[in-house]
């Protein structure tokens, strides 16, 4: 339902618009076109909209209202595109006992008809994005399609809009401090009005550096192409031609599709992003070179499929991604799989280099070297644990395995084995082995944990050697 | 009762039709394509993916497909909808077909889709979403020979349609296991046999582990000796070809009377392929186990360390009248705190000379448990009328202890 409209009122000199008049006679311009920019991570869009009006000369009053719908009335802005050095907009008035409505006095210096452009921010007006993969049944390849999804509950009908979505996590205050060329320190200063304004003003130079509107499709034959501009650091996607979307409803539409992306399956064990089990990954890139990387994916929520060979799909996993650049990798946690066993036994446990304190004395003494009577008046002050694991995995999947572990010692630990592991980071050590199908392979490693006066670090050191039995 | 429907909206496409009410008509002359063929997919462990296949008529430029439904719970975000081929057998009389977009009114269980065709034609499609409360379990039937030996496993899925959905006739697919070809009514319950594994050799196993299944007769130091079914999920013995879910088995035995006698049931856990599935009979009646802790001394090493040295006794009777095989396991952090205090650390402990159970197995056996197979010779009456009893020791050092 159109609830904004900007009514010329005719027959009155209305240089006032709060004088007391029964009777009025208004025309009602049309809306000729519309542009929405969506933003997704604010509840923002900024509405850009002309219309022709007709003037006369002298004062005209020009009315705009917006009931019932969630303008931010301080955002509404008027502009003429002709005729500009003609018509000025001598005063904006909001009366106090009509809410979502104001006035503009327009001074004009001739007799005809303008293009005006009225611009505001209205929220209720969101976009999100979702990804669905379709693995082919060897698992080597996908269907990666993006689509956009618009939600329009604003409150107005929006006929034939182009519909332009702005990708990337927008800090308006920074922009805010790019436009002021001021501080960031100095941006939270900055009185709330004074704020807006400048939000206004980005938001209104990011519209106006991206193109041109595009002449709408009489018949789309094709799916519609979705343009992807780069700006600063934001990615616009114009919807091309345009789009009707009603209050209440949304809308969805494809904005991307990589045919054939390769991908790569590898098993991780990472507690911290999985949890305690092995999951499966299907790994990706957003390049050239995988078919997709035409745009930074912003986030959304993945679904993935598996073509069963027959026509059919397996459902494998929803997973939410967040922002993924050009670039960078796509990482699809697909959960366990029921035909790769993981486990971890602890095959024994012992200590040495154990330290005895002696009371009443700041004297420590090896307790295991043998020819040293230990005072029975002491307390163990420092040992080292060695724990002895074997990582089991057997893989009853019908191809070879990757799989890589990352497992975090804290304390002061030194990690014995022949896997060639590497550090990942301090303290978290990450090994990887490939197990052939139908096969299990057996990771012996040991741990040594160096304990109370031992403890003379707070990290891991690797150690290639074979661990003791 | 089709709560589902797909609709097609013919040439003229009136759709979006706003009155000033606010609330849009979408005024549509329509066709109904029916379902061809539905697939449910049960492959996921926690999710059902529905299927169907519908011929839709098309008109040259653009139409509308109409998909809702009501009272049932699609989830809209898993709608997916997918060309597969023309309606008709000849393919060179396919038109081309794009999905232009999709639109979801509001208010409504329903999704519209634009599809552009080349020319006019049809369409085989195929919609696929995931819907709760299609669900399905599995549970088992193990019939053991009389001489418990070996046991027949049928398994058995059970299909619970609570979608408030029906489906005709449809392929499901479990994920392993063979295709079934059945309709699918509002509010049944369908259980298929999907396997049924003859001459599965079983192991019934006689336990005792006081960290684990405590004592029968904590004052008589009786320990209790729970009976288990032991099946192999490997190629050796009849299975292996999938793992076996989770799901609740009833057993039964042959009687030798050509019926069976029911033993009980137990839930199966999810059983890897190479794993063990035990099933619960019970506790053992006839095997006595009494545990006594014969021996417990402290060592000093050093300052406040020490060394433990500690000898359990099992004094074990079999009155069954033929011979058994006794698991005898201990935790050894139970040990521990039996004869003082939990740390918290890892116990560090090695086998004394006098253990007479013979080597403890070395699969089984773990930093913190040990496990040993002992043979219980079956009963033979010594003079005074009682079964033999057997003595065996577990002498445990714990060592570096503070």
């Amino acid at each position: 339902m159109k609830r904004i409209f900007p009514i010329l009122l005719i027959a009155t000199a209305l240089a006032a618009p709060a004088d007391a008049k029964n009777v009025d006679l208004s025309t009602v311009p049309s809306r000729d076109t519309v542009q929405l920019t969506i933003y997704n991570s604010e509840d923002l869009t900024l509405v850009r909209e002309t219309r022709v009006v007709s003037f006369k000369k002298g004062v005209n009053p020009l009315q705009f209202s917006w009931a019932n719908t969630l303008i931010d009335p301080t955002s509404v802005e008027l502009r003429f595109l002709k005729l500009a050095d003609q018509l000025d907009v001598l005063d904006t008035t909001f009366l106090h006992d009509k809410p979502q409505m104001l006035y503009w006095n327009v001074q004009s210096e001739i007799d005809g008809e303008a293009t005006v452009e009225i611009t505001y921010f209205t929220s209720g007006i969101t976009w999100s994005a979702d990804y669905v993969c379709i693995a082919d049944p060897q698992e080597t390849e996908m269907g990666f399609e993006g689509f956009v999804r618009v939600y329009n509950h604003s409150g107005e009908d929006y006929e034939n809009a182009q519909v332009r979505l702005v990708v990337g996590t927008i800090n308006l205050v920074e922009k805010i401090a790019q436009l002021a060329r001021i501080s960031m320190r100095d941006v939270d200063r900055l009185e709330k009005g004074r704020r807006g304004e400048l939000r206004q003003r980005a938001a209104r130079e990011m519209m106006a550096k991206s193109g041109v509107m595009v002449a709408d499709m009489a018949v789309a034959e094709a799916p519609k192409q979705i343009i992807k501009e780069g700006l600063s650091e934001y990615f616009i996607y114009t919807i091309e031609g345009t789009e009707t979307i009603p209050h209440g409803w949304s809308k969805r539409l494809r904005s991307f599709e990589g045919t054939t992306v390769p991908f790569k399956i590898q098993y991780r064990y990472r507690v911290r992003q999985y949890g305690d089990q092995l999951v499966r990954m299907y790994l990706l890139t957003n390049d050239e070179t995988s078919n997709l990387g035409t745009t930074p994916l912003p986030n959304g929520m993945v679904r993935v499929f598996r073509d069963n060979g027959r026509d059919g799909l397996s459902f494998l996993a929803a997973q939410q991604i967040k922002y993924i650049p050009i670039g960078d990798k796509i990482e699809i946690n697909l959960g366990p799989d029921p035909q790769v066993v993981f486990e971890l036994v602890k095959l024994r446990a012992f200590r040495d280099q154990i330290w005895m304190k002696l009371h009443g004395a700041n004297v420590y003494r090896q307790v295991d070297d043998g020819r040293i009577r230990i005072d029975p008046r002491s307390t163990v002050a420092g040992w080292d644990d060695h724990e002895l694991y074997n990582q089991r995995i057997r893989n009853y999947s019908p191809k070879p395995i990757d799989v890589q572990v990352r497992r975090i010692f804290p304390g002061h630990v030194v990690f014995r084995s022949e896997l060639n592991p590497k550090l990942h980071d301090y303290q978290t050590v990450q090994y990887s082995t490939n197990v052939k199908a139908g096969q299990k392979a057996d990771l012996l490693y040991e741990v040594v944990r160096h304990q109370g006066r031992n403890a003379k670090q707070n990290n891991v050191t690797l150690e290639q050697a074979r661990p003791a039995r | 009762m089709h709560r589902l429907s797909l609709l097609v909206t013919l040439a003229g496409c009136v759709l979006l039709v706003g009155p000033s009410t606010g609330a849009y008509g979408r005024i549509k002359l329509i066709t109904l394509p029916v379902r061809e063929r539905v697939e449910v997919q049960l492959d996921h462990p926690n999710i059902t993916l529905v299927e169907e296949e519908r011929i839709v008529p098309l008109v040259k430029g653009v139409n509308q497909v109409d998909f809702s439904w009501a009272n049932t719970r699609i989830d809209p975000n898993t709608i997916v909808f997918r060309v597969i081929g023309p309606g008709g057998d000849r393919n060179e009389d396919a038109p081309e077909i794009n999905v232009l977009s999709v639109s979801y009114p509001p208010n409504e269980n329903a999704l519209v889709w634009q599809v552009a065709s080349s020319k006019p034609g049809s369409a085989r499609v195929r919609i696929s979403y995931v819907l709760g409360n299609l669900t399905k379990s599995f549970n088992y039937r193990a019939v053991a020979a009389n001489d418990e030996a070996t046991l027949v496993l049928s398994q058995y899925m059970r299909l619970q349609n609570l979608a408030n959905e029906e489906f005709g006739s449809s392929d499901i697919w479990a994920g392993f296991g063979p295709r079934f070809h059945k309709p699918i009514g509002i509010n049944e319950t369908k259980e298929m046999l999907v396997e049924k594994f003859r001459q599965v050799p079983i192991t019934k196993t006689y336990t005792c582990n006081p960290a684990e299944f405590d004592y029968l007769d904590r004052p008589k130091n009786k320990l209790r000796v729970p009976m288990h079914y032991v099946i192999k999920n490997d190629k050796a013995n009849g299975l292996g070809a999938a793992p076996l879910p989770f799901g609740k088995v009833r057993i039964f035995q042959d009687d030798g009377r050509g019926t069976t006698a029911f033993l009980g049931e137990d839930w199966g856990k999810f059983t890897p392929i190479d794993d063990e599935m035990k099933l619960y009979l019970g506790v053992a009646q006839d095997i006595v186990v009494k545990r006594t802790i014969e021996k417990n001394e402290r060592h000093r090493v050093a300052g406040n360390l020490y060394d433990y040295e500690i000898i359990i006794k099992y004094e074990i009777e079999n009155f069954k009248n033929k011979p058994v095989i006794l698991d005898v396991a201990e935790d050894l952090r139970y040990v521990r705190n039996e004869v003082r205090r939990d740390t918290g650390r890892d116990v560090e402990w090695e086998l004394g000379k006098q253990t007479t159970l013979g080597d403890p197995d070395k699969e089984d056996t773990t930093q913190q448990r040990v496990v040993f197979h002992v043979n219980l010779p079956a009963a033979s009456r010594g003079k005074n009328g009682k079964a033999q009893k057997i003595v065996h020791k577990l002498h445990v050092i714990i060592r570096n202890e503070w």
